[in-house]
């Protein structure tokens, strides 16, 4: 990547998609992340990222390329989504953890015997592994309208449903003891969460996007305390890290997922630290 | 024999209830009615089926039932969605889960408001009489200096006032609390015992209290129904249903009863010699 992508004005113009997608990323996995982790379902999110991962690969496999990757990775992503969220391991005598462990260890088998197979092909698979560690720098703009898309279907999901959200983030089972259809409400934000995931996967990354999603949540868990502040701080936390990564990834040339998910993990360790200083 | 007339003025009627999850038989109740205002306790060992027992009346479980469950005169079903949700909305349900919400920093306002959210429906939002109710109950229950903090924040005797606060804010006409003293420290097992009496004496709302030990029973409860492997085997006033013999079957070992001020003592008989020398 050539550092000095800043000095034209005909670079510039080139690099709007990927600063866009890098902001649009982060916001968008920020503010989704409050409700995964407020929901303790983390898990869910690696689960259903390695998912879509999966699906984009064997897609690539059966020669599909391009934004067609993402309607195999979405199918893939979102049947996982809600397998998990109908699905209760107590079924079959297993602990939820223990599911999900399972489930995210075959989603990653899946995906890593799709790349697999590209070599026992004969064949190359080189957007592919893109679909893994990420590239920002790839995007265009039909990434970016695709972004702002889900972005603007999560966040008028949750304006609408927003109270209905609090109750569930209180306790699902009260919440839908009180008469909430939390079915419907449950299903839509599994379906949305799936629908994230599955466009973040070629900016952070289908092994790093959990992290986009995680981190700014707990980040903001630290430091504030009321739903609106905790959602709009881990969008924050999400844009800094999508944007800031985007911008240093491209100034050293380090890969763009991988500084992303460590700017965002730096915020959560000196979030963790505030908190404590503020405790003593 | 409960009368039409009786049935129809109830707030709960259940009647050869046959509750089966996979191949077991986990509760079975022939009749049991609760009229408007009366508090019950629910009182049996682990396992007996008492939350199931709350389960049924919030129909979670009529899939797995068989007979006829009433709630405020209409019957539940589960091809009724609808008129489920809208029975819901009049029950107020305590958990026995002490610890909600986890790490989200909820406020306590928020979640206290949360109780209001199934009332007033889909796609509206809280009006400035339903946060009056919040801060009334926040009031009422002496939690109002805490309404800022996190859930995460506060203790566990504490958070079970939170709990009873967000199912007072739902307007309920029924209170469903499942072992609302469990894992509280003495000053805090009262503390919720004179909550409970204090809403009954001034709502004189329809409560089913689900409890452990003989004192947890609040005074203001006059009947008790006493469940053992997922059938009752007593239903009537304290003073007649707790009996030293009664109390050992039901929970495997001596007992001496007493009581003051209107409520039920147990200690273990013979008392265990504390003598150390």
């Amino acid at each position: 990547m050539d550092s000095s992508f800043f000095t034209s004005y005909n670079s510039l113009l080139l690099w709007i998609p990927a600063l866009l997608c890098g902001f649009l990323s982060g916001t968008t996995c920020g503010t989704l992340g409050a409700f995964v982790v407020g929901m303790r379902i983390p898990f869910i999110g690696i689960c259903v990222a390695h998912a879509a991962l999966a699906g984009a690969v064997f897609a690539a496999l059966f020669g599909l390329e391009g934004q067609w990757l993402m309607l195999p990775a979405l199918f893939t992503s979102g049947l996982t989504s809600l397998l998990l969220g109908v699905t209760n391991p107590r079924w079959i005598k297993m602990d939820d953890n223990v599911m999900m462990s399972v489930l995210f260890s075959a989603t990653m088998g899946l995906a890593f015997l799709g790349l697999g197979l590209f070599s026992v092909m004969g064949r190359t698979d080189g957007d592919v592994r893109t679909l893994l560690w990420g590239s920002i720098a790839f995007c265009r703009w039909s990434d970016v309208w695709i972004m702002l898309c889900v972005g603007l279907l999560l966040a008028l999901f949750i304006l609408v449903f927003y109270k209905e959200l609090q109750a569930i983030l209180f306790s699902r089972e009260i919440a839908t003891a009180s008469g909430i259809r939390t079915g419907a409400i449950w299903g839509g934000f599994l379906l949305l969460t799936a629908l994230v995931f599955t466009v973040s996967l070629q900016s952070v990354g289908g092994l790093m996007v959990y992290s986009l999603v995680t981190n700014p949540a707990a980040a903001a868990f630290q430091l504030t305390r009321g739903t609106a502040r905790c959602i709009l701080l881990s969008a924050f936390f999400g844009t800094v890290s999508g944007l800031g990564g985007f911008l240093i990834s491209a100034l050293t040339d380090l890969p763009s997922g991988a500084v992303i998910v460590l700017l965002s993990s730096s915020i959560v360790l000196v979030s963790a630290l505030w908190r404590l200083g503020k405790k003593r | 024999m409960t009368t039409q007339a009786q049935q129809s003025a109830s707030i709960v009627h259940l009647s050869n209830i046959k509750v089966t999850l996979g191949k077991r038989d986990v509760l079975s109740v022939d009749s049991f009615t609760l009229q408007e205002g009366e508090i019950c306790a629910l009182m049996g060992p682990n396992g007996a089926g008492k939350t199931t027992f709350l389960k049924l009346l919030l129909g979670m479980i009529l899939k797995q039932t068989g007979g006829t469950v009433q709630l405020f005169g209409q019957t539940l079903s589960p091809h009724n969605q609808k008129l489920l949700h809208q029975l819901r909305r009049r029950v107020g349900y305590i958990p026995q889960q002490s610890l909600v919400a986890g790490e989200f920093p909820l406020t306590v306002r928020e979640a206290v408001a949360s109780g209001c959210s199934a009332t007033i429906g889909l796609f509206k939002r809280l009006r400035p009489e339903d946060w009056r109710s919040v801060d009334h109950w926040l009031e009422e229950l002496g939690i109002a200096n805490l309404a800022e903090r996190c859930l995460s924040e506060i203790s566990g005797g504490e958070q079970r006032k939170v709990m009873i606060a967000r199912a007072m804010a739902q307007n309920p006409r029924l209170l469903l609390l499942d072992e609302p003293t469990a894992n509280l420290d003495m000053g805090w097992r009262e503390q919720i015992i004179q909550t409970i009496q204090t809403l009954y004496r001034r709502t004189r709302m329809t409560f089913i209290l689900v409890c452990h030990e003989l004192e947890t029973v609040p005074a203001c409860c006059k009947r008790v129904v006493l469940i053992n492997r997922g059938k009752l085997q007593a239903d009537g006033p304290l003073e007649e249903v707790f009996t030293p013999r009664r109390i050992q079957e039901l929970y495997g070992c001596r007992m001496s009863l007493f009581h003051r001020n209107g409520r039920y003592f147990a200690i273990p008989d013979p008392i265990p010699s504390t003598s150390t020398h």
